[in-house]
């Protein structure tokens, strides 16, 4: 097999494993294998066709699968280099979250799983369409499936009235945005030439209408990229994130954060970079998005450090670090007209965050995940110091949390990295960039401290958990499904030129005026450290991840051997309470005192509105 | 060679400017003798020969304070010391801000681990003390970056010694002054450790050589971070001949530390929240030197 017939065979295996899993249901642990294999089928054949496009280039089925003449309209499949990221994306997501779905599945004794895998696998399917339809009208189908599916598991654990709540605000949102979305298709379906769904007509339409009525081409932009920020939690238009992803079982939360927010920067991409005809009106959107990203960041990372749930909290950052994404798209947008080699820099950038907070908020949703079956609690108070009885899950933990907090060596830095020197290279020529990038900046060590909270209280520390807890590390199959992802998280953060290589040809495949300059001109002529330029000869930023960290093990050796010149010996002993007797759960630091100064000196840069709340639909 | 001597600097230095400025200035502003000037060595290697007691098995505890040095020592590295450093060319500024954030993060995670209360208050301190000082930081290299249109921090310090005396620049170094006594946790800003008070914050249970590698990490931090403030803001001995444009960097590093002393010396601790709006203040500072910038001066 080859071209689009991997896709459609990955498409197919999900909608029979669905089929399958919905029969034997009842065997809990049996549906989970099933689900779990068709993933993984479904997972190589995308990864495949993923690697095949972005070597050789686009493909497209060679008939159409369906055809309404009266829609003038047909399904083809049609994978290119920017889709094949996101598939990517989607591929490592369905499988690690359905092989951690297995056991984790199991706390919910009093649910049928015929609410779970059946449509866990076809929400995958849906979202392996959405990305690989180049026509409006099937996009918006598969779009509708896919959040009709997202909504039936997140309202899995029905029992529970919040639950109901969250997942009703997601409908309701979600629907919303479909229909902003189906006015701005039906307006610029009637002005296209031929009266076609497919995106190169609808390109050539709005740049007609750009001339003839430029208002009505800026309010369809307006209706799509609203679309696109409410799906990708883009604050004023995402506040359903926070409500939705504590609601969701787990492993579906980790998709939700890690694959399906994604969607929307997949649809914003779609219609900066290929739908807008390129012109000045090109950068005043890319400024728009750049702003609602930063607000974003800025909103849901300080709410973020009021949390104690830890769901809530990782929730609040999946906010924060969109809003990341949205900075570096919305600098590459702005700088397309006239600096294209630095608004590669922003696309890049932003589609490195994109691959890499899936990585790391999958794996943040696995590790919470596996601390709630555990213990049975996501309230960071009511259990802590985990390290003691699941000390791989920790270090999974520590990997993730160092990533989403920019430590150098793992990819979160990388990519907050290109971020941040996009938008400071771009604030040589609009100095509002560099101001945007000081506050990702301060956002960026607002997160640390929120993240080193995270750890601190529900990983390190001393044991805190209720007596009948298990003092035991989670099944295998979960430590199995959180090591992928802290595996590219330390693979990307070592070597970033090997995703930045692909999406480099992504990016550049889909800029009409291309990026500008060719990859070694932008990036530097090494294979493993990166040194940036926007001219011939001038580097303006290096991260040489490989010298550098290099350096830093051999810092650490020459630290061991200080440590050690003395040879002095180790004794255990008990901890010093200023010679009084306490029982550790006593002399606990609780988890709202802590940086508690700064959030009530800083109570100023909270916004004062807070997160709207949509009425109650259903009594509880 | 260069490697070699951005580490000994570090390494040497940083306790050496600790015991000189505790023997010359707080001695004689206290009227009294002092320790002598290696005192700092001395009480390094007596640490690092007593006996380690861990109240923790946490692999975190154990293995923090290497990190925390390491950190701190791959700063070095990356910082201009009269001269490029020797791995400046792979790094540039924001590489450095957040390697040496390393160092800060390792001292909150040593801090959370212990099961001591005293050490998990500090650990939130140095947080929030984090917080808002790194802000300026950034916002002053950043200032620096605009200036020479890059941000490799050497590129900066030949950029200001090529085009002299700048508005901006001088502002920017005014509020990297402010802040250098934050970052290498000084009074009145040493909040975090607060030894009267919780009796030394994330390092209470630490002991031997563990507790050393902290103290050395903090004395070589105070090395590091005055040579980002001497090369980039102060870079009077940009192209001189080898050993001089070092020595050069090291008067100004001298100058920069005693002044820091001084105002340890004469100022009591302030609570966190006070230093946090003074910091407030020093980011505006930091950021009107930046607008400064963007204006051309």
């Amino acid at each position: 097999m080859t071209g689009t017939g991997l896709l459609i065979s990955a498409i197919i295996v999900l909608i029979v494993g669905a089929a399958i899993t919905a029969l034997v249901a009842k065997h809990r642990l049996a549906s989970g294998y099933v689900a779990f294999f068709a993933a993984l089928i479904a997972g190589v054949w995308v990864t495949q066709l993923a690697f095949a496009v972005l070597a050789d280039g686009p493909v497209h089925s060679a008939s159409p699968l369906l055809y309404f003449p009266w829609l003038n309209t047909a399904l083809v499949f049609e994978v290119d280099q920017l889709s094949a990221v996101f598939l990517l994306i989607t591929a490592l997501s369905a499988v690690c979250s359905t092989l951690y779905s297995i056991r984790y599945m199991l706390i919910y004794e009093e649910y049928s799983l015929a609410r779970y895998y059946p449509m866990l696998l076809l929400f995958f399917a849906s979202i392996l369409s959405v990305l690989s339809v180049h026509n409006l009208f099937f996009f918006i189908v598969f779009w509708e499936i896919m959040t009709l599916t997202s909504y039936a598991l997140i309202v899995f654990a029905k029992h529970d009235p919040e639950v109901r709540q969250s997942a009703m605000i997601y409908f309701v949102v979600s629907q919303t945005a479909v229909v902003l979305m189906v006015i701005a298709v039906s307006v610029l379906y009637l002005h296209t030439p031929a009266h076609s769904f497919a995106i190169a007509d609808f390109k050539q339409a709005l740049a007609t209408m750009m001339v003839a009525k430029p208002w009505l081409a800026h309010f369809c932009i307006g209706l799509f990229m609203v679309a696109a920020a409410t799906k990708a939690g883009i604050l004023p238009f995402g506040f359903w994130l926070p409500h939705a992803h504590p609601a969701a079982p787990s492993p579906f939360s980790a998709v939700l954060s890690g694959c399906m927010v994604k969607m929307g920067v997949y649809r914003a991409l779609l219609v900066l970079a290929v739908m807008m005809p390129l012109s000045a009106a090109t950068a005043v959107w890319g400024v728009l998005v750049a702003l609602f990203g930063t607000a974003s960041m800025v909103i849901g990372t300080l709410t973020a450090l009021q949390q104690s749930d830890t769901k809530r909290l990782l929730a609040f950052h999946t906010i924060g670090q969109m809003g990341y994404i949205w900075l570096g798209i919305g600098v590459g947008a702005a700088l397309l007209p006239t600096h294209p080699e630095l608004a590669a820099f922003g696309f890049i950038a932003g589609l490195f965050h994109a691959i890499n907070h899936s990585l790391f908020k999958g794996l943040l949703f696995f590790n919470a995940g596996a601390a709630r079956y555990r213990t049975g609690t996501r309230d960071m108070d009511k259990a802590g110091g985990l390290m003691r009885i699941m000390p791989a899950t920790t270090a999974m933990a520590i990997i993730a949390s160092f990533s989403i907090s920019g430590i150098p060596g793992f990819n979160g830095f990388a990519s907050k990295w290109l971020i941040f020197e996009s938008s400071l290279l771009a604030g040589f020529h609009m100095p509002l960039m560099v101001f945007l990038a000081i506050v990702a900046i301060f956002i960026s060590a607002i997160t640390l401290a929120s993240f080193l909270k995270f750890l601190g209280l529900v990983f390190l520390g001393s044991l805190h958990i209720e007596p009948t807890v298990q003092r035991r590390e989670v099944p295998a199959s979960m430590i199995a499904a959180q090591a992928v992802p802290a595996l590219f998280c330390v693979l990307f953060g070592v070597v970033p030129l090997l995703p930045i290589r692909y999406l480099y040809q992504a990016v550049a495949a889909t800029l009409s005026s291309g990026p500008g300059l060719a990859f070694n001109a932008l990036f530097g002529d090494s294979a493993l450290n990166i040194t940036l330029r926007t001219s011939p000869g001038g580097t303006v930023g290096a991260w040489g991840a490989l010298m550098v960290l290099a350096a830093l093990a051999g810092c650490l050796l020459l630290a061991y051997l200080i440590s050690r010149i003395g040879r002095s010996q180790t004794r255990q002993v008990p901890v010093w309470l200023c010679g009084e007797e306490h029982p550790s759960a006593e002399v606990r630091y609780p988890v709202h005192s802590f940086l508690l100064p700064f959030r009530r000196y800083f109570k100023w840069l909270y916004p004062s509105v807070g997160i709207p709340k949509l009425p109650r639909f259903r009594r509880g | 060679m260069t490697a070699a001597i951005n580490l000994g600097l570090a390494l040497l230095i940083g306790p050496l400017l600790a015991g000189t400025v505790r023997k010359y200035l707080r001695a004689r502003l206290h009227s009294r003798q002092g320790p002598p000037v290696l005192q700092p060595f001395y009480d390094l290697f007596k640490l690092l020969g007593k006996e380690d007691l861990r109240s923790s098995p946490s692999p975190v505890v154990i293995y923090g304070p290497l990190v925390a040095l390491a950190a701190v020592l791959g700063a070095a590295l990356l910082t201009p010391m009269g001269t490029q450093a020797p791995l400046g060319q792979y790094a540039d500024m924001i590489v450095f801000a957040y390697l040496i954030t390393i160092a800060a993060v390792a001292t909150v995670m040593v801090g959370l681990s212990s099961p001591s209360p005293y050490s998990a208050v500090g650990a939130g301190r140095e947080i929030m003390m984090h917080i808002v000082v790194e802000p300026v930081l950034i916002i002053c290299l950043v200032t620096a970056a605009f200036k020479s249109e890059g941000l490799m921090m050497w590129d900066m310090a030949q950029w200001y010694h090529l085009h002299g005396p700048t508005t901006s620049m001088i502002v920017a170094a005014v509020a990297l002054l402010l802040a250098l006594q934050a970052q290498i946790g000084k009074l009145p800003f040493d909040i975090a450790e607060a030894d009267t008070e919780i009796m030394g914050g994330p390092f209470i249970e630490l002991s031997g050589p563990r507790l050393a590698l902290f103290q050395w990490a903090a004395f070589a931090r105070q090395m590091v971070y005055a040579s980002v403030l001497a090369a980039i803001f102060i870079p009077w001995g940009v192209g001189l001949a080898f050993p001089l444009n070092i020595l050069a960097h090291l008067a100004t590093v001298v100058a920069i530390i005693a002044f820091v002393g001084l105002i340890d010396v004469v100022n009591p601790r302030l609570r966190i929240e006070q230093a946090m709006g003074y910091f407030a203040g020093v980011i505006g500072l930091a950021l009107v030197a930046l607008v400064l910038a963007i204006a051309g001066f």
